[in-house]
């Protein structure tokens, strides 16, 4: 397909510009109209030509492994706490942020001497320290926006992100985020990661705890933004798979 | 030897081109659900501007053409 566009824009641009030597030789108006028209759509069909494009289920195959091994880890510790999304300054760094589950049901976060040693089993509280699936994400979001999550407020990503997902990103057809208080509610709607979040639901501790790549990116930029820790509070998707809602709490300190 | 077009034939040009392309580019819009057209979008509406920008220059330049001789 790109490849088909590219062989058409080289052929369009190479009649356009004959066309427009012949009209400019023969002074032929008919002629420099059609070679000013082929030049430009030539041109134009080179300019647009799509980035690489991947398959969904491409995608979807891709990070449903790494997933399952998450989930499969979580219930073999039989770890029963909600993932908490922690900001990067626990852990004494300016990007980077990790999740933590604790062992117990119980909301529990991790002095920040602990988070520091950056290991993966902590023993106090005991729990599991993860990179969460959505990072890089939320790095590629942070890249697009050319913006510091860090140093914008929750307000700047509830104007910004519908846009980032809907016309930069092309990744969900619309996108809501309703902030009150320390609650935050997102609607995603016709997510490109549908197939994957219905897949994910079906692991446990994955959907109502870390969340699938496209809710963690989300409560890793609340989390970027808000520089406090954050649970994923609820995750429920549509029957038709078509609409994902997420609740999203901050953890005052 | 002479490039045959005059600056008006361009201007027509540019509108009728600036025309097509802001249609299609609002209509191919992800805002409509229409996101399986593999085509830069973003690079598509910018080029559709700057043709839009072009046109209204040389409407600016009819105009102040048509000022300036009265």
């Amino acid at each position: 397909m790109q490849e088909s566009s590219k062989v058409i824009g080289y052929i369009l641009l190479l009649f356009g510009t004959l066309s427009l030597i012949f009209s400019t030789f023969y002074e032929h108006v008919t002629l420099a109209f059609i070679g000013l028209g082929l030049t430009f759509w030539g041109a134009l069909l080179l300019y647009i030509k799509p980035t690489k494009y991947v398959k969904t289920s491409l995608l979807d195959s891709t990070a449903l492994s790494s997933l399952t091994t998450t989930s499969q880890i979580i219930t073999d510790l039989n770890y029963k706490g909600k993932a908490i999304y922690l900001p990067a300054r626990y852990l004494k760094k300016t990007k980077g942020e990790k999740v933590f589950i604790p062992s117990k049901k119980s909301l529990v976060i991790p002095p920040v001497e602990e988070l520091a040693r950056e290991k993966v089993f902590l023993k106090n509280p005991k729990g599991i320290c993860l990179t969460p699936p959505g990072l890089d994400l939320v790095n590629l979001y942070e890249n697009e926006l050319r913006k510091d999550f860090a140093k914008v407020d929750l307000n700047y990503l509830q104007n910004n992100l519908p846009k980032l997902f809907i016309e930069d990103l092309e990744i969900a057809e619309d996108l809501e985020i309703n902030i009150r208080d320390n609650m935050i509610r997102v609607r995603i709607a016709e997510s490109i990661y549908k197939n994957l979040c219905k897949e994910a639901r079906k692991l446990p501790n994955i959907c109502n705890s870390i969340g699938c790549p496209l809710c963690s990116s989300i409560a890793i930029a609340l989390t970027r933004a808000a520089g406090k820790p954050v649970i994923i509070e609820k995750n429920i998707i549509s029957e038709d798979g078509k609409i994902i809602e997420a609740q999203y709490r901050i953890i005052e300190e | 030897m002479q490039f045959p077009l005059s600056f008006w034939d361009l201007s027509l040009w540019l509108a009728v081109t600036a025309i097509i392309l802001l249609v299609t580019s609002e209509l191919i819009s992800p805002y409509y659900g229409k996101t399986n057209i593999l085509v830069n979008k973003k690079r598509l509406r910018q080029t559709a501007l700057t043709i839009g920008i072009l046109f209204l220059i040389t409407v600016a330049i009819r105009i102040y053409g048509i000022i300036t001789s009265i």
